[in-house]
Order: C-alpha cells, then structure tokens, then sequence
C-alpha cells in the first residue's frame, strides 16, 4: 500500500481549522536521542485518534509538547487552530500516563483544586464535581482520600478531573494501562460520551485491539516518525497478509515446523500450543501446511488481521511488549 | 487575578496537608523546645559560656531561626512529593505560567516556616526562665521578630526551590540540605556569640545569611553586649535583599520536564 503518500496529501488538502491538533515537521531531540523526527499528522476535530507504536516511538513527547512541557526543537504546532501558550490550556485537559493525584487529598478536594485552577466559579464547579462523579460512579467515594482508591477508580477520577473544565481537546496517555477489563470498558464508555459532546480525544497507546475498537482514525508512529494514518478498516484493507491462528497437537517449538522459512509468510507467534502467522495467501499456506505438517495440526482459524499486523508490515517490528516474542 | 486564585488555592492545599499531617505538625515545634530546655539549661548550668549573660534567652532566637530553617525546607521538600505523585504535571498542565505553580507553593512553604517559627516564639515567650528584654518596647520587638522570621522564610523557602531545580533525588535534597544548613546554623551566633568566634569564624559568620536573621532576632529579644553584631539597618538591609533574590530566583526556575 502507498501509505507515504496517504498522510502528506490529507494536511494541505484540508483547512487547518478542522483539525484540533496540527503538527507539521516537529523535532524533538532528548540530549543525542530524536525522540520525534519530522513529525507532521492533523487530528480531526471532534474525533477519538490513536497515538498508536510501541515504547519510545515519541507518542508520550508529543503530548508533552502538546502540553506545553515541551519545548520543540523544530516544527510547527497549531492545537484547537492556536499557536501554542498558557491561556490555550484553559480549552485542553490531560490524563497522564503515571497516577498522578495527591494521595492525601480526597476525591473532592482533587475535583475543587482542579476547578480553582482552571477558575471555574465555586459554585459551578461544584455542581459540575457533583455530575461528574456520580457520572463516573464516585459519588460516594467523594470523602475518600485518593490513596485509598482502586486503580479503576483512580483512572476514572483522573478522567472526571480531565473533564471538569469541559475542555475541547482531552490528550490520554495510556489512560488504560494497568486496568483490568471492565474498568477499561467503563472508562472507554465515558470517553465514548465526551466524544459524543464535541471533545476531541488523542488517545496514545500501544493497545491495538482499543485503538481499533474505539478510534476513528489512527497513527502509527515508529521511532518519531509518522508510519502511517487512517481508519483503522482502511489500514488493514490495504495490508497485503492474512493471518492464519494454527493450533497444534502439542508444544511445537519453531524448529520442528519452520513455517517461518517458507515463501510467502510474515511474522510468526508462538506460545505453546499456538502460533499465529501472516501470510500472503491463507489458501497455499494452508494447503502446504497441511501437505508438510498435517500430522501435527490439531486446527487451523483464519483470522482477521490487526493493526499490530499492519504496523509490524510497515516497521518490520511489533508493538505491544510480546509482539515481537509470543503470542497471547 | 486568575493567577492570584490559583496560587491561594495551592497555598490552601499544602496548609491543609501540613496540618493533617501530625508527625512534622509536633516535631518541629517540639525539637527547638527541646533542644532549648536541654541546652539552655545544660550549657547555662554546666558550662557558664562567658559574655551571656542569660544563655537561655540567648539560645531562643537561634530556636526560632532553626525551626523557620528546618520548617520551610521540610516544607520546600514536598515539590519532590508532588512530582513523585504526578501532581506536579496536573499543576503545570494548567493554564498558568510555571512561575504561579512555584510562587503558590513556595508562598506554603513560607507560611508553615512562619507559622511554625512564630509558635515557638509564642511558647517561648511564656517559659518562665526565658526573659526577653523587648528592647524596642513589645510591639516594636514583636514587629521585628515577626519580620526577621518572614523575610528569613522567603530566603529559606527560595533557596529550597533553587536545590530542587538542581537536586533531582529527596533524598539529595535533604542531604544537602544538612551539609549546607547545618553548618550555616552552627555559625551563625545561634548557640554562641559570633563575638567569641576566632577571625576566620567570624568570616564565615559575616558571609552567612543565617546570622544576619540571628542577629536581628537578638535584637529585638535579648538585646544586650553579644547582641546587634551587624547592627539594625545591615540586619534588614542584608536579610531583605538576599531574600528578595533567593525567592525571585526560586520562583523563576524552569522547572524540567523530566525533573
């Protein structure tokens, strides 16, 4: 697929004011280290768009640089059709990546802190803090001092504090990290309902399955860069593989079934019993698998292909941690 | 005005969480008592220092210094906590300069040292065998006091911001903190005339900040030979000016994003 051209094409053919974040060449270097590298990408207002790439790939720069903790050594940034200042805050909230609520404060005290900085009125900060919590299910957790929250509550306490200002442009730096199923279920549902009410979410992460699932557009970004963007279908409509999930009789270590040698076969993940392979046509990998290795095949399951798929096409390396080594 | 609210709310905040928290609340009131019952009366019985003539009133002033100096770097340490916490990005993510997020929590420093300070003046001033001399009458000494000990929160609440720009660890914070302080403590005539102190001393004495605090609070509070080393007007000109830098500086550090 012809992703180069993809992202250039889409800036200039559309008004800078639809974008809520317009980034164009920026550089940032930590010491000898480009953390971004030239990076240009536009995030369409009142879209959820992923920040999707593994571990150092500058999706947690930008959003510093976004947010004004960051000084771009280059580039151009424009957020909500502005240059970048202090005032612009007042319109841009941030959900870091790390716990980042006073332990010893309650859950109220957060929320009235928050409203006196932004300089919400008293009483409207009140009565915001009042939906917000029962929103998120922290009504009766106000008194609580943040310590002794659970992590899905901490999580959606940040996100209700994000939301207090009703700010245009909310950034999230893994907001579901660490969260088990249902909290991150829950939180993508409040996410789901700010996108609902105009906000523009920039969601980094290094989940796939939550970029596809909840975000309209996606950019893949390796080592600063900008690999490719789009919907996440349009992604994968242009990824050449398919992905085959192959379940051995027993533990096949890659030795035994060098599926990964054969013509026309991409990445390979195993994990015991299982591996799972991209390849360029399902029908003759399966047709040569099962001439060469159908003894030891208890089933096969053509599946649909991810963005981890199209990413590791792309950079020729995964993204998630066990991307590159087994398969979940 | 905006700004005004937001440092009053950080200055809100960090009283609240120095009064919950009762550990530091005791004992910084408590270790200059103590160390004012234990030396005031032990020095003063036991060894008879020459040129004091009441050690223990002598001793009090430098109590109250070194509980400004324990209290609002103490308190200047909670930027670590903040940042270990995240709250520090939450702050600076909001729509201030980095200079309001400073001011507001080095003003909290300065009032918990202040209040603190001012505590152990009011206790002390009731202790039967301390015995102020009040020399510029009670109001105009009480007004002295509680400037020396302000101004002499301001240069000690700057100073501790200035080390966390350059300190990335608490730990390092606190360690420089003892070598450096501890030794501007000790020579700054808060448990012996700097008169008595031998030439090269008594340089160490001239060029340090502490003593200059010490000298104003002797002043106001013992006032006798051993006292007004530098005089008034060099105490508040000294102090002011040195505080009025220290804290500009502190307040206007740039703050890393990776600090």
């Amino acid at each position: 697929m012809n992703l180069s051209s993809t992202v250039p094409a889409l800036l200039p053919a559309t008004p800078r004011d639809a974008f809520a974040v317009d980034v164009r060449g920026l550089t940032y270097r930590y010491h000898d280290r480009v953390a971004l590298d030239g990076l240009t990408l536009g995030v369409p207002a009142g879209s959820i768009f992923g920040l999707l790439g593994p571990n150092g790939s500058g999706k947690s720069t930008l959003l510093g640089v976004l947010i004004g903790r960051r000084t771009a050594d280059s580039g151009e940034v424009r957020v909500l059709g502005e240059p970048l200042s202090d005032r612009l805050r007042d319109r841009v909230a941030i959900v870091f990546q790390e716990p980042s609520l006073d332990p010893m404060m309650t859950v109220r005290e957060t929320m009235a802190l928050q409203a006196r900085m932004f300089a919400l009125p008293r009483r409207e900060g009140e009565r915001e803090t009042a939906l917000l919590l029962d929103r998120v299910g922290l009504s009766d957790r106000a008194d609580s001092a943040a310590s002794t929250l659970s992590g899905g509550m901490k999580r959606r306490l940040e996100l209700a504090r994000a939301l207090l200002t009703r700010p245009r442009l909310i950034l999230l730096d893994e907001p579901t990290l660490a969260l088990d199923p249902e909290s991150r279920q829950r939180l993508w549902q409040h996410l789901a309902e700010a996108n609902d009410g105009g906000c523009t979410l920039l969601v980094a992460t290094n989940d796939v399955h939550e970029a596809e699932r909840y975000c309209q557009t996606v950019a893949l970004l390796a080592d600063g860069r900008l690999v490719a963007q789009g919907a996440p279908a349009d992604l994968k409509r242009d990824l050449r593989h398919d992905a085959v999930r192959i379940e051995w009789k027993r533990d096949a270590p890659a030795g035994e079934f060098p599926i990964e040698r054969w013509d026309g076969v991409g990445r390979v993940r195993r994990a015991g019993r299982f591996a799972h392979a991209t390849v360029d046509d399902a029908s003759a990998f399966l047709a040569r698998l099962f001439r060469e290795h159908g003894e030891g095949v208890h089933g096969v399951q053509i599946e649909e292909s991810t963005l981890e798929d199209v990413y590791f096409q792309l950079v020729g390396r995964g993204i998630a941690p066990h991307a590159d080594g087994a398969y979940p | 005005m905006r700004e005004l609210d937001a440092v009053v709310a950080l200055l809100v905040r960090d009283l609240r969480a120095f009064l919950r928290s009762r550990s530091q609340l005791y004992s910084s009131v408590v270790f200059p008592l103590m160390l004012l019952a234990i030396l005031g009366t032990g020095v003063s019985d036991g060894l008879d220092p020459k040129n004091i003539r009441d050690y223990i009133t002598f001793l009090t002033p430098g109590m109250i210094v070194m509980t400004a100096l324990f209290s609002s770097t103490f308190s200047s340490a909670s930027y670590y906590q903040d940042r270990d916490s995240g709250m520090l990005n939450v702050l600076l993510a909001s729509p201030h300069p980095q200079r309001v997020v400073l001011l507001g929590k080095t003003l909290s420093a300065v009032a918990i040292g202040t209040t603190q300070a001012l505590f152990v003046l009011a206790v002390a001033a009731v202790i039967p065998p301390i015995n102020f001399e009040w020399q510029y009458g009670v109001a105009g000494s009480l007004v002295l006091s509680v400037f020396a000990i302000i101004v002499l929160n301001f240069f000690l609440s700057g100073l501790g911001q200035l080390l966390a720009s350059r300190i990335r660890s608490m730990q390092g914070f606190h360690l420089v903190m003892n070598l450096v302080l501890f030794p501007f403590l000790f020579f700054s005539g808060a448990f012996f005339p700097l008169t008595d102190l031998p030439f090269w001393l008594k340089v160490l004495g001239r060029i340090n900040p502490l003593s200059y605090g010490v000298d104003m609070l002797h002043l106001a509070l013992y006032a006798d030979g051993s006292s007004g080393y530098f005089g008034l007007p060099a105490d508040v000109a000294v102090l002011t000016l040195l505080a009025a830098a220290v804290f500009y500086a502190g307040t206007s550090r740039t703050v890393r994003p990776d600090a």
